[in-house]
């Protein structure tokens, strides 16, 4: 647990340092608001839609994705870290386990998920 | 490394922070569940797994609190914002105290499983866990914690490991299934115009 | 176990004095990394650059530029778009900026120094997963991007940010893939562990491993939505990507954040693929006894890793001035297509020659 107090330090500056800068642009600066000036940003022309449109499926999809691959890399890295000790045991357990990923991998790629069209 | 001295080391401040982090982690988890806007609900989220990471932390699970992270703050709960962004999702509404009957029910149950784990919690029992006799200095002098999960996940859970290859071979099945549920339905559509 | 009370305060206060110098180090780092992608860029296209700013006759080659524009921004008015959601408007450069400065202190930035017969390390963390550390805090950033995209309420700040968020955790997958065959390699998840083992030239990462090298160095571009992959900001369609809406400090806190992502990530490729603070045919820890001065190591070996992060910092540079924009579906497509696939064949390909060699 104690390793963990250089962590809390860093933490705690880094959360200090991000407040303090965007403190200082709420209270250094001058301050007059016009409505245009505040208007979101449209290249000099008044808004036309809000921000908020639908989005692109796509995006929910590399996100379910980047879970699963995330967790596959996890168990790699623990595999390797193990890797001397477990020899070709372990080599040949995680191929299974690679195995049956890459099929997966296969099947997202020949259902065209990782197409942006 | 970094070590705390003797007087400081004890047992005491070890279960202070663990009921600090407990407070906390209610606390946050309860935001999640009261703030009226889901963005707002999803970055309490992340506060609340940080907060949860913190916990494991602080009883020298390394790879737990890092995966933690890793996979819960740093990936899951980014999928969360995606779809509520995605759905573009206003504030709720007070719905007042209504309820539709699945949401009544699992009210019912979590409340079943609160008082179950108050009632054990105060008759003084914990539930059964696998002791196993692992110290936090047993597992220091055997390698460390990674090594030490890795070792048993390898050898001992061999199956579990080569299962969760399946579940995420599913999972990924599932996932695009769904996100090209629309297309599949929409070419039927057009075939039918035909 | 529990040190003595002496021993404590020493690591205590040698772990705040580390801190401090490379929180300091941090803070740093955007201005200089300013001037340097304003004199760069000059110096390729010939011309000069700023040159003017300066105290007195010292111009220092327009290094003071950047000490202005950091002065010109806190005192800039801040502006928050109508519609904007406040709160988190103004959290998001906390969430941006905090990842960042945590992971720059998992850096080992020399050997463990022996001062006043303690040993101090100099990396201001240093857990059991290693580099592990890294990463996950790393994956927190994504968050700092996406809630300043989403509660500018500009399009083009949601659409920099989901893109922005997509790419990072698009890339995040390989960046870790790179990395596998090393621990295979060295054994270990610690970075001090990995530099200590790259004692000579031909043990060096790049050598023994050119596709993790590759892997990574693509990775850590698109990790930090930096040319040829910055659609992210991409300015003639998004104007400015996720930070369009702000302005003033709040812009530098994003301004802060990346670029010091961007010195851990050289930082990273210069430990686990070129010895870190390490330099070949000679053992840097030995300066201690040679010279007599404890703790002299240290310094030259943190003036050596900050040589060879300074390469990549500059390769960020050249890059940006060399290779043009991808376009989107090719830039996940790399990624999902072709850089997951070599990954994966790179770690079996690395995994079956050692287990021949060694088993």
């Amino acid at each position: 647990m104690n390793v963990y107090i250089p962590v809390l330090i860093a933490l705690g500056f880094g959360v200090a340092l991000g407040s303090i800068l965007s403190g200082l642009a709420h209270f250094m600066g001058p301050r007059n608001p016009r409505p245009e000036k505040n208007d979101p940003y449209e290249c000099g022309v008044p808004k036309v839609t809000g921000a908020t449109e639908k989005m692109s499926v796509k995006f929910y999809l590399t996100a379910i994705l980047f879970i699963l691959f995330d967790i596959e890399t996890i168990f790699l890295y623990l595999w390797a870290k193990a890797f001397p000790q477990l020899g070709w045991f372990g080599v040949i357990e995680v191929m299974v386990f690679m195995t049956i990923l890459v099929v997966g991998y296969i099947y997202v790629v020949k259902r065209g998920a990782l197409e942006w069209d | 490394m970094f070590d705390l001295p003797l007087f400081l080391n004890s047992s005491l401040l070890s279960i202070g922070v663990f009921h600090f982090f407990a407070a906390m982690i209610t606390i946050v988890s309860l935001l999640v569940v009261v703030s009226q806007h889901p963005v707002k609900s999803a970055v309490f989220l992340v506060v609340d797994l940080f907060l949860l990471a913190g916990l494991y932390a602080s009883m020298d699970s390394h790879f737990i609190a890092a995966i933690q992270i890793l996979v819960y703050a740093g990936a899951i709960v980014v999928l969360f914002l995606f779809v509520i962004m995605l759905l573009n999702l206003k504030a709720d509404s007070i719905k007042g105290l209504r309820f539709s009957a699945p949401e009544a029910a699992a009210l019912l149950i979590s409340f079943i499983g609160f008082l179950i784990m108050t009632f054990n919690v105060f008759r003084g029992q914990a539930p059964e866990g696998i002791k196993g006799g692992f110290s936090i200095e047993a597992i220091d002098a055997n390698g460390g914690n990674t090594y030490m999960v890795a070792m048993r996940l390898l050898t001992t859970y061999i199956w579990p490991f080569e299962l969760a290859s399946m579940l995420i071979l599913l999972a990924i099945v599932a996932a695009i299934v769904i996100a090209k549920k629309d297309k599949i339905l929409k070419s039927l559509i057009q075939k039918e115009l035909r | 176990m529990g040190l003595t009370m002496n021993e404590f305060t020493v690591q205590f206060i040698a772990t705040l004095l580390k801190f401090a110098v490379i929180a300091g180090l941090c803070i740093n780092i955007p201005p200089i990394m300013v001037w340097a992608e304003r004199r760069v860029p000059a110096f390729m296209q010939r011309r000069k650059g700023p040159n003017r700013v300066g105290i007195f006759k010292w111009r220092l080659y327009g290094l003071l530029q950047s000490a202005a524009d950091a002065v010109k921004l806190i005192f800039k008015e801040e502006v928050v778009p109508e519609g904007a959601a406040k709160a988190f408007y103004h959290i998001a450069p906390v969430f941006s900026v905090f990842p960042a400065i945590m992971v720059a202190m998992a850096i080992p930035y020399g050997p463990d120094i022996q001062l006043f017969g303690y040993t101090i390390p100099l990396s201001v963390i240093r857990v059991d997963v290693g580099f592990l550390f890294i990463f996950a805090i790393s994956s927190l950033a994504v968050y700092g991007v996406t809630i300043a995209g989403w509660a500018s309420n500009n399009k083009y700040s949601l659409l920099g940010a989901l893109r922005a968020s997509a790419q990072m955790i698009s890339y995040e997958i390989p960046l870790g893939m790179s990395l596998i065959p090393i621990v295979l390699l060295y054994g270990s998840l610690d970075l001090n562990t990995i530099v200590i083992a790259q004692s000579q030239i031909w043990k060096w990462g790049v050598v023994l491993s050119p596709i993790s090298f590759c892997l990574f160095v693509i990775a850590m571009f698109a990790e930090t939505n930096r040319a040829p992959f910055d659609l992210a900001e991409a300015e003639g369609e998004l104007v400015a990507g996720f930070h369009t809406e702000y302005t003033s400090a709040k812009f530098a806190a994003f301004f802060l954040a990346e670029y010091v992502s961007m010195f851990v990530l050289s930082c990273l490729a210069a430990t686990v693929f070129f010895g870190g603070w390490q330099i070949p045919f000679f053992d840097i820890r030995s300066l201690d006894v040679l010279i007599g001065i404890p703790g002299v190591s240290g310094l030259v070996g943190f003036g050596v890793l900050f040589v060879k992060a300074a390469f990549f910092m500059w390769l960020y540079v050249w890059v940006r001035w060399t290779i043009p924009r991808f376009r989107y579906d090719q830039l996940m497509s790399l990624g999902w297509k072709f850089m997951i696939p070599i990954g994966l064949l790179n770690v079996v390909v690395t995994a079956i020659v050692l287990a021949v060699i060694r088993f």
